[in-house]
């Protein structure tokens, strides 16, 4: 699930802020702008390859992840929109779909509030940000290793094979330095913005909210919370998986994320 | 050399399958205090201060409390208030707070106001630490450990500011933003009183603390990894061309006297135990959450390979100098030994050890009173 694909994508460098980031780029068709979740930077993984198949994809790392640089200029969520503002400014990319996991579903939530105009369409995988007292994300910041994959995948076999592997060093302290980043942005409030809920109703574009079936990061209420409040969306469930979605089932995600694209986005470019 | 006598002030009454480490994953942060009983809350707070009072009634230089959030490892989240109990019991130690943990609090003019009250209560007695407060207390106070760092340097800068800069003025900050800073009282020390901070290995730390020329307080680890600390102390003092005073590096660490050698272990061990495997049970999460640390500080910790404190055996913990135990006189030379090799000036001697009743810290106490303390003040005016 992890493998990456030997192909055309090769990490490529983009000037952002006080130094720079990492971005994938691959695929032909409409330009889609893919952020990825807490785990998943610097990767070009079947997911991404299947995506790309119909879509002209960009899977960029999210400063303090994987190849991008720290940018400790960036404090907050509201940062991180306008740094993928300018990103989008840099690529002159106008009207992409938006696709984003988790984290970076929250990331996309957020931009499409923010710039409604920019985006063709919306897909949010199993994505946080939203303040639902009572149904919390889970505290990841304190789980052990076993613990959070245990928590992300839903086979157990999977989880068996993931961590039958004992991580390098410089494996520990990339994922280190990537939930540091992730703390940086989302401790507290944790992992939400208190406002996004209430303007949810500015996100213009299609949208598919899709929720793992088996999500034992993020609440299923989330997702629907998500689904209810953008006024074009519609909630998928993809059973027999955990919160990793893309990571655990990236063919299932993949189909899932392209077929809306065709029905939906695709009529109206 | 000084000594000083460090409390913890746990909770010692702890459920009967505690070793169930699923149920029971640390003594912080989850446990639940569903398992503290007021009524033994009150005796031990009184047991406890009873205790820092006789280590100034016994000679002690100092009297050392210190801060932990939501947890049965110590039960002071607000050492001034320890602090405040002790100055107008105690008349002769300093007492020196270890320390306020200033960047989980949201406001740390209220520390500045507050360790200025102190310094008045103890007529200029008061030793004020400062410190980053443990990754779990982040958890705790929902700060984020990414801040964590530069937190304590802006609170520290006002907080010195605010002492020793007459107000009002203003302070604009990162994270702190105050139109009028203009705190009553001012402290009683001139310029402040003196600031102590414990280190763990960091760089960065030791720089600041070398440049400012505050005392260095270490925290528990094996003699060889202190070594490293304190030498780097002083390298980074040496860098900017001043030479350490003994005095201002000190080495914290449980000490237990028994009556002779074979006693003291039999006495100290459960005890000690107590403190590292269930009072220090505390997973890497807990301790180095996601942004506590930068990751080249991380690359070090994990060189270092040491063993997480519950893993220890106790015969571990007493070789590598996690402790000291023994009869007097094997403790004395181990105490002459460890400064003539770390080249510390105090000691923040732990002597009320995790569940230790209180007979055995009151003979402890006597005994480190009686047998050690005085042979460095002879040792001290014989080489003076």
């Amino acid at each position: 699930m992890t493998d990456v694909v030997e192909g055309p994508a090769v990490a490529r460098t983009l000037a952002a802020g006080s130094g720079s980031i990492s971005y994938f780029r691959s695929g032909s068709g409409h330009p889609l702008l893919f952020l990825h979740a807490a785990g998943g930077a610097g990767m070009w993984g079947p997911f991404h390859e299947r995506l790309s198949g119909s879509a002209d994809v960009i899977a960029p790392d999210h400063p303090g992840w994987g190849g991008s640089d720290d940018l400790p200029e960036l404090r907050g969520v509201d940062d991180l929109v306008y740094h993928y503002l300018d990103v989008l400014d840099r690529l002159e990319l106008d009207r992409v779909d938006l696709v984003g996991a988790s984290f970076g579903g929250w990331l996309a939530a957020e931009l499409a509030v923010h710039s409604p105009e920019r985006f063709r369409s919306l897909v949010l995988l199993g994505p946080v940000g939203l303040r639902i007292p009572g149904h919390l994300v889970a505290d990841l910041f304190l789980m052990t290793p076993p613990q959070l994959i245990a928590a992300l995948y839903h086979d157990p076999a999977l989880v068996e094979q993931i961590l039958s592997v004992a991580p390098e060093t410089d494996q520990i302290i990339a994922t280190y330095r990537e939930l540091g980043s992730l703390a940086r942005f989302g401790w507290r409030p944790f992992l939400n913005n208190p406002r996004l809920e209430s303007r949810l109703h500015r996100i213009s574009m299609p949208t598919r909210v899709i929720a793992a079936g088996e999500d034992r990061i993020v609440p299923r209420v989330h997702c629907e919370r998500y689904a209810a409040g953008i006024p074009d969306a519609e909630l998928v469930v993809v059973d027999d998986c955990g919160h990793a979605l893309y990571g655990e089932r990236p063919d299932a995600v993949a189909d899932a994320v392209s077929t809306f694209l065709t029905e939906r986005a695709g009529g109206r470019s | 050399m000084k000594f000083n006598f460090f409390h913890l002030m746990p909770y010692p009454y702890l459920p009967d399958d505690f070793d169930d480490l699923e149920k029971y994953p640390s003594m912080s942060l989850t446990y639940s205090n569903g398992n503290f009983d007021p009524a033994r809350g009150v005796q031990l707070y009184h047991r406890y201060l009873d205790e820092l009072e006789y280590a100034d009634a016994v000679g002690f230089d100092g009297i050392v409390v210190n801060e932990h959030h939501q947890s049965g490892y110590g039960m002071m989240p607000s050492p001034n208030i320890m602090a405040a109990a002790l100055a107008r019991r105690t008349s002769n130690s300093s007492i020196l707070v270890l320390g306020n943990a200033i960047p989980i609090r949201g406001n740390p003019l209220r520390v500045a106001e507050e360790v200025a009250m102190l310094d008045h209560l103890t007529n200029g007695r008061l030793v004020s630490g400062f410190v980053r407060g443990i990754g779990w207390e982040h958890f705790a106070h929902s700060v984020s450990p990414a801040e964590s760092r530069s937190r304590f340097n802006e609170a520290f800068d006002l907080i010195r500011k605010a002492w020793t800069t007459p107000g009002p003025f203003e302070w604009v900050g990162e994270h702190y933003e105050y139109r009028y800073v203009n705190v009553w009282p001012r402290p009683l020390q001139s310029p402040h009183p003196p600031i102590a901070v414990p280190g763990a290995g960091s760089p960065e730390t030791m720089r600041w603390v070398a440049e400012n020329r505050f005392l260095y307080v270490s925290v528990y680890a094996p003699t060889a990894v202190v070594k490293t600390w304190f030498d780097g102390y002083r390298g980074a003092a040496a860098d900017i061309g001043y030479e350490v005073e003994r005095e201002k590096i000190a080495l914290a660490v449980p000490v237990f006297i028994g009556e002779n050698e074979r006693s003291a272990h039999e006495e100290a061990r459960r005890h000690v135990e107590w403190l590292f495997h269930k009072g220090l049970r505390q997973s890497l999460e807990m301790v180095f959450p996601p942004g506590y640390m930068s990751p080249p500080a991380l690359r070090g910790l994990l060189k270092a390979n040491l063993k997480p404190y519950p893993e220890l055996s106790y015969s571990e913990l007493v070789e590598q100098g996690y402790v000291i135990v023994g009869g007097p006189e094997s403790v004395r030379n181990r105490i002459g030994e460890l400064r003539d090799e770390l080249g510390f000036g105090q000691m923040m001697t732990m002597l009320a050890i995790g569940d230790m009743p209180a007979e055995l810290v009151r003979r402890n106490t006597d005994l480190f009173a009686s047998e050690v303390v005085p042979h460095f003040r002879t040792a001290l005016a014989t080489a003076g």
